[in-house]
């Protein structure tokens, strides 16, 4: 009597397990998933930037794992880690996310975490994948640590060049640069352009490099030296104080010399600080990433799509776009590398071979950045290189050109 | 003071730093805890015992400026840095044994410690505590400005990792145990000078420098050896943190970092070498523990939003450093002493 009613029970369970797998199509295809550490820095310095850079760059990897990674059955596991933007933080912590989880990538923050990982990182066999431009200190041939832009000098250097086309002549542009000895990084800046304009006289000529407080307040007398010794425009890639500071003695003396920012101190976030973004009329901003502005753009839209089916609650800034293209090249060179080694067993050394192997194209990161080749002799792309360049025109904040190309910038 | 009942019948039984069996049981298990450590803990905690014992090395040294000699001193992590570029220089440039570029770090720390202790023959309070904030400028400016060849200036300076015969010391649990020798030796030094004749006298120089120079302590040598031997040791840290980042940068030893060393011997407790032991600890596992805390909440409750709560998490750590010197300004060891005395007269309250 039991009989006809087993049969029943287990058809009846045939029949469900069926129909879920006929209405999930996604779920008969086996999820392999992969660990991706994020160095961030809540706590320390950088801790007002990093709601912005650190939830673009997490919405990105949701909207990967929805829409891309499901496809291909992996799933990027993701998980922050604070590390104060403090050397022995990220030091103490990193063997702890090794073990934990045995990560393929690490998407890195900033020079501390360069610091604490750059020699150990072959021998764990782990990339990280920086968001930031470039150093000349960690211009090194065969690197674990990945920056998707050039060298600030590069990126300036770009820009120079476009400035001089613009404004005609054979003249050398004067510069002046304005920087702080208070970190290595900005030294190492100053001494890129320095000798960018060393070995192209007939492009730059630099009036005067000006180190200075890390937050000035005034530098009338500085900037008044560069003014006198005729400069076109004023480099300064430090921090948004020293933007306000040069602006304010411009305006004392009278000057309507541009002064060019980086990503980090760009035009809205100096003109801020300075009480508007008209303050900052005819001033540019240049770098190998997308420009932040109103215009619709692959990237914008982009944006908007994270925000309206991710839930990104950040800005449309340019940190926003930095943590995004982060996130972007991060995930096309892991997806690379799935297509190329297949979804199971995939490696930190897998990873890091296919972003030599196989450039990440503009499209594959909706234009955040450029067509990314890498070659190992440098840890940043040096073929092929892009600018983009912002500036305020009738108090709106525009693109002043697109993909201008970056000359070459001999290591210092 | 000694427990009721021991007595030191012997002049050895009464200089003796270990004095009963119980305590001599206490530090064997104690040293075997931490012999076995990498063996029963994971590599994080690995990780964190390397920068605990590092900086321990640091402050014990500041402990011994600050506390034992009263010379205030804002530039222990320049020193620091001095004893990490000359680890790195000396291993890259000359190729020498860390066996020997270790303790030459820590010597090129005392020389340019050893400029500060002079002046502070002259001065002392703030005006001292300026001084050596001027160690961290000068070491800032010196390795930025020097030619590149020499120190890498705004590129740092890559270390060989260390390696004895043909052993590479570059993993967190041989590291650890290269620390934990270098950490034992050192305060165990830190403890034999504390009980010397140096010691004595830089007691005395803290207590009252007037009366100790009547007395006939030569008051401008005893602040200068001061300061030289808390800078040997923070050269001694460098060093061992060179060896395990492998990298050196200037921004890696910064007057925040001299800050949170005082901060440390002031919440363990100044002039107690077992204290400087105990702030190090104190501090840095409560940092750790927020930065393990931290990523755990924001994921686990995502309303708050990670930024609200690793700041939240760094307000805590604020808060209990301020709590610490509200409740015991004496330091933890005050604390730990007031116990250790209310047991050994129980039930007698004096």
């Amino acid at each position: 009597m039991s009989h006809p009613r087993t049969s029943g029970l287990a058809a009846l369970a045939a029949a469900a397990g069926l129909a879920s797998a006929l209405a999930v199509p996604g779920a008969a295809l086996a999820q392999t998933t992969y660990g991706v550490a994020l160095l961030s820095d809540y706590s320390g310095p950088y801790a007002d930037i990093m709601p912005m850079l650190g939830k673009s760059r997490e919405a990105v990897l949701d909207w990967w794992n929805a829409e891309v990674g499901a496809k291909l059955g992996v799933k990027l596991n993701y998980k922050n880690f604070d590390t104060r933007y403090d050397a022995a933080q990220t030091a103490s912590l990193w063997p702890g996310i090794k073990s934990e989880m045995k990560p393929i990538v690490v998407l890195g923050l900033g020079g501390p975490d360069v610091a604490a990982l750059g020699q150990r990182l072959p021998d764990d066999g782990v990339p990280l994948f920086m968001s930031t431009a470039g150093y000349g200190y960690a211009w090194k041939p065969d690197s674990w640590i990945i920056n998707p832009r050039p060298t600030y000098a590069h990126e300036h250097a770009a820009a120079f060049k476009w400035l001089k086309a613009q404004r005609g002549g054979s003249q050398p542009l004067k510069v002046g640069i304005i920087s702080s000895e208070a970190s290595p990084a900005y030294v190492d800046i100053a001494r890129g352009i320095e000798r960018y304009a060393k070995d192209n006289p007939t492009e730059i000529q630099i009036v005067e490099t000006v180190f200075t407080e890390v937050q000035p307040t005034d530098l009338t007398t500085q900037v008044r030296r560069l003014v006198r010794g005729g400069v076109e425009v004023i480099t300064i890639q430090t921090n948004t104080a020293a933007v306000v500071a040069t602006k304010r003695a411009l305006q004392a003396l009278n000057s309507k010399v541009p002064v060019i920012t980086s990503s980090h101190n760009g035009l809205p976030a100096s003109g801020k600080a300075a009480g508007g973004l008209n303050q900052m009329e005819g001033d540019y901003e240049a770098y190998g990433m997308g420009i932040a502005s109103e215009e619709d753009t692959p990237a914008r839209r982009f944006y908007e799509k994270l925000k309206a089916d991710y839930k990104l609650a950040a800005p449309w800034n340019v940190l926003t776009l930095m943590g995004m293209s982060q996130g972007l090249y991060t995930v096309r060179v892991v997806e690379h590398a799935i297509k190329k080694h297949g979804a199971q067993n995939l490696t930190g050394a897998k990873v890091r071979e296919t972003l030599y192997a196989e450039p990440v194209t503009t499209e594959e990161t909706f234009g955040t950045l450029p067509t990314l080749k890498f070659a190992k002799e440098a840890p940043f792309p040096i073929e092929g290189l892009k600018v983009n360049v912002a500036t305020i025109k009738g108090g709106n904040y525009v693109t002043a050109a697109t993909n201008v190309d970056t000359p070459t910038v001999n290591k210092w | 003071m000694d427990p009721a009942g021991v007595f030191a019948v012997r002049y050895a039984q009464d200089r003796a730093l270990v004095r009963t069996r119980k305590q001599w049981l206490a530090l064997a298990l104690f040293l075997g805890a931490l012999a076995v450590l990498p063996m029963v803990v994971g590599p994080r905690l690995i990780a964190v015992a390397n920068i605990m014992l590092i900086t321990g090395i640091v402050v014990v040294g500041l402990q011994i400026c600050t506390g034992y000699a009263g010379q205030v001193n804002l530039g222990q992590a320049a020193f620091m840095g001095v004893g990490a570029y000359t680890a790195a220089v000396l291993a890259e440039k000359t190729g020498l044994s860390f066996l020997l570029t270790i303790p030459l770090a820590g010597v090129a720390a005392a020389g340019f410690g050893f400029v500060f202790g002079l002046s502070a023959a002259r001065i002392k309070g703030f005006y001292l505590a300026l001084t050596t904030i001027a160690a961290q400028f000068i070491f800032h400016f010196a390795v930025l400005n020097l030619p590149g060849s020499w120190l890498g200036g705004s590129n740092g300076a890559t270390v060989p990792p260390a390696t004895l015969f043909g052993y590479r010391i570059t993993s967190d649990t041989s590291l650890y145990y290269l620390i934990l020798i270098s950490a034992a030796i050192m305060v165990s030094g830190a403890f034999g000078i504390v009980r010397s004749r140096f010691g004595r006298a830089f007691v005395a120089v803290r207590d009252d420098d007037v009366a100790a120079g009547i007395m006939g302590i030569n008051v401008v040598a005893t602040k200068a050896t001061a300061f030289l031997v808390g800078a040997f040791y923070a050269g001694v840290g460098g060093a061992l943190w060179a060896y395990m980042l492998r990298f050196v940068a200037v921004d890696q030893f910064t007057l925040f970092n001299s800050v949170f060393f005082i901060a440390m011997i002031i919440v363990g407790g100044m002039g107690s070498v077992v204290g400087a032991l105990i702030g190090v600890f104190v501090i840095r596992a409560i940092q750790e523990l927020i930065t393990t805390l931290g990523p755990e909440l924001a994921a686990n409750f995502p309303f708050l939003g990670g930024d609200i709560v690793f700041a939240s998490m760094n307000v805590f750590l604020g808060g209990v450093i301020a709590l610490f010197l509200i409740v015991e300004p004496k330091g933890l060891m005050h604390r730990w002493n007031i116990v250790k005395s209310g047991y050994r007269l129980w039930p007698f309250p004096y």
